[in-house]
């Protein structure tokens, strides 16, 4: 069993071929370093300048200029000036319980993330429910660390933290049925194989009711995590970044990526359940299969899946820039009134289209 | 009058769809912004300092308060603009000069680290001596780069008597006169 789902680790790392002769945890585990280092921390830096670069052009500012060929290597210099600086506090035991809980969820999210059809390390059955534990235990770290703080900001931030949590994690539960519904299984294999290349055949076009609940599952990815334009909870320039308005140096960086983390894991997921994954046209993938050059598949693969992620999330980023931010208890409103009757009434219709194909 | 649960329901999804709409409204606001359409073409935002922006010192507006400048020639020493500076930047030490008409000015420091340019030095300077420049970057590594002076320098104990000795002359100049 455990060598079967080891299988793609070992055909990427003998197309390396210079490590074969190593156990299969240790191929794991470069898989997973390798992948955190090329493509989640890259893909991170990338982000971060996008973001930056079209919310100035929104703004009618410049943007990040200094650094490197029209400011390209910002996202570097910053996280440099962040590692540079020392702490001058001394952390409770409190912060320290939200650094651990924060780093695990931070890394142990990418075992389970579906990166590609050769890039799925845990295809089991419930496969899809795994990120809900990712961020609900980012969203648990992040409300500790509000609690960690001994000042009212920091424990209003904790609790607002955690109100958005609860707030968003029942539509997005509900959406994601709806999505199991058509696929029939939760597998990322089986969820994934049931779209094509074509956007017509992607979850989300199959029918009306799936369209509501790719929207639902978007939007209460958003309040889940509090990404702009939901962030009532611990938005920077309104309340100062509520639960991390103490937090300086590493530590910061380390929560600012974790934010980006949860966004980009979210989009990833929100694109292999309902935008078409990683499926590439005129059977390219069957081909490369074929010809055995896994390696090759796996990187296109990735590519895809990650250019249709960035279109979502600089969607996502365009609609925050524009939109003022809302209150807290709008968004939580926003989510028990609007977002979960709407998952519900996606349910349904998402089962009676799948019965109504059954019986055809 | 009862309201019933259908109108309730129908009005429900109306508020839905005008919030979308709202916001599918306020996303087309960006487009302009984006595509750089009319006005918007340009960015309102200068880049500064590197590339140097398109103003320049003569493209400052008239009366702009760039860094202060002292001709110490005309200066008289009075302390008028030591007194009535907020920010207590700036010091004047002055000694008789060689003649009775002339002071020696030998200190006059500006510590542009405290300056808040508000130009009250520049309004009670009765010779006109101090200035705003144009000059406006400023910049500099140390605190102590930012103290500009202007003064004269100390004067040596033997200028100091064979000045005073001249002073005397002059006075005894004139009673015999």
């Amino acid at each position: 069993m455990m060598s079967e789902q080891n299988s793609w680790i070992i055909a990427w790392c003998n197309s390396i071929s210079f490590l074969s002769e190593i156990p299969g945890w240790a191929h794991a585990l470069l898989a997973l370093i390798s992948t955190y280092c090329l493509v989640i921390v890259p893909s991170g830096a990338l982000m971060v300048y996008l973001d930056r670069k079209i919310s100035a052009d929104l703004q009618a500012r410049v943007g990040p200029n200094r650094a490197g060929p029209a400011g390209i290597l910002q996202p570097l210099a910053d996280l440099l000036k962040l590692l540079q600086k020392e702490a001058t506090k001394e952390s409770s035991w409190r912060q320290n319980v939200w650094l651990s809980v924060h780093t695990m969820a931070l890394y142990s999210t990418l075992a389970v993330m579906p990166l590609g059809s050769m890039a799925l390390l845990v295809d089991t059955e419930m496969s899809a429910f795994i990120p809900f534990w990712s961020a609900l235990v980012l969203a648990l770290g992040t409300m500790l660390l509000g609690l960690s703080q001994d000042s009212v900001p920091g424990w209003f931030g904790g609790i607002r933290v955690a109100a958005q949590t609860l707030a968003g994690s029942f539509p997005a539960l509900i959406a994601l049925l709806c999505v199991g519904v058509r696929a029939g299984n939760f597998r990322w294999s089986i969820l994934a194989n049931c779209q094509d290349f074509s956007p017509w055949s992607w979850t989300f076009l199959s029918n009306p009711f799936q369209f509501i609940a790719f929207i639902v599952f978007v939007m209460s990815g958003l309040v889940l995590l509090a990404i702009p334009p939901l962030d009532g909870g611990v938005s920077m320039s309104d309340i100062h970044g509520g639960v991390s308005s103490h937090l300086f140096g590493r530590r910061l960086s380390l929560f600012r990526f974790g934010r980006f983390f949860g966004f980009f894991f979210w989009s990833i997921i929100a694109v292999v359940l309902f935008l078409g994954a990683w499926k590439l046209p005129l059977q390219v993938s069957e081909g490369l299969r074929a010809q055995e050059a896994f390696r090759f598949l796996a990187t296109i693969e990735l590519i895809w899946l990650l250019a249709k992620t960035f279109f979502l999330m600089l969607f996502i980023t365009w609609v925050a820039r524009v939109n003022p931010r809302s209150r807290v208890d709008q968004i939580t409103d926003f989510a028990w009134k609007v977002l979960s009757p709407f998952s519900l009434a996606a349910l349904v219709g998402a089962s009676i289209c799948a019965g109504w194909k059954a019986f055809l | 009058m009862r309201i019933s649960v259908f109108s309730n329901i129908a009005s429900y999804i109306r508020s839905v769809f005008r919030g979308a709409w709202s916001i599918a409204e306020s996303c087309t606001t960006a487009f302009p912004y984006i595509l750089r359409w009319g006005e918007l073409r340009k960015e309102i935002t200068e880049g500064y300092p590197d590339p140097v922006s398109s103003k320049t010192a003569d493209d400052l507006p008239p009366r702009s308060r760039g860094l202060l400048f002292n001709d110490i020639d005309r200066c008289t020493g009075c302390k008028e603009c030591e007194k009535i500076c907020p920010a207590q930047c700036i010091r004047v030490e002055e000694e008789p000069g060689a003649n009775n008409s002339k002071i020696w000015v030998s200190v006059y420091d500006v510590d542009f680290s405290r300056c808040i340019f508000c130009g009250l030095c520049v309004e009670v300077c009765q010779p006109a001596s101090l200035v705003h420049t144009r000059q406006y970057e400023g910049a500099a590594y140390h605190l102590t780069d930012l103290i500009a002076s202007f003064g004269r320098g100390q004067i040596t104990a033997e200028q100091r008597a064979s000045w005073a000795a001249l002073r005397q002359m002059s006075e005894s100049d004139e009673v015999t006169l």
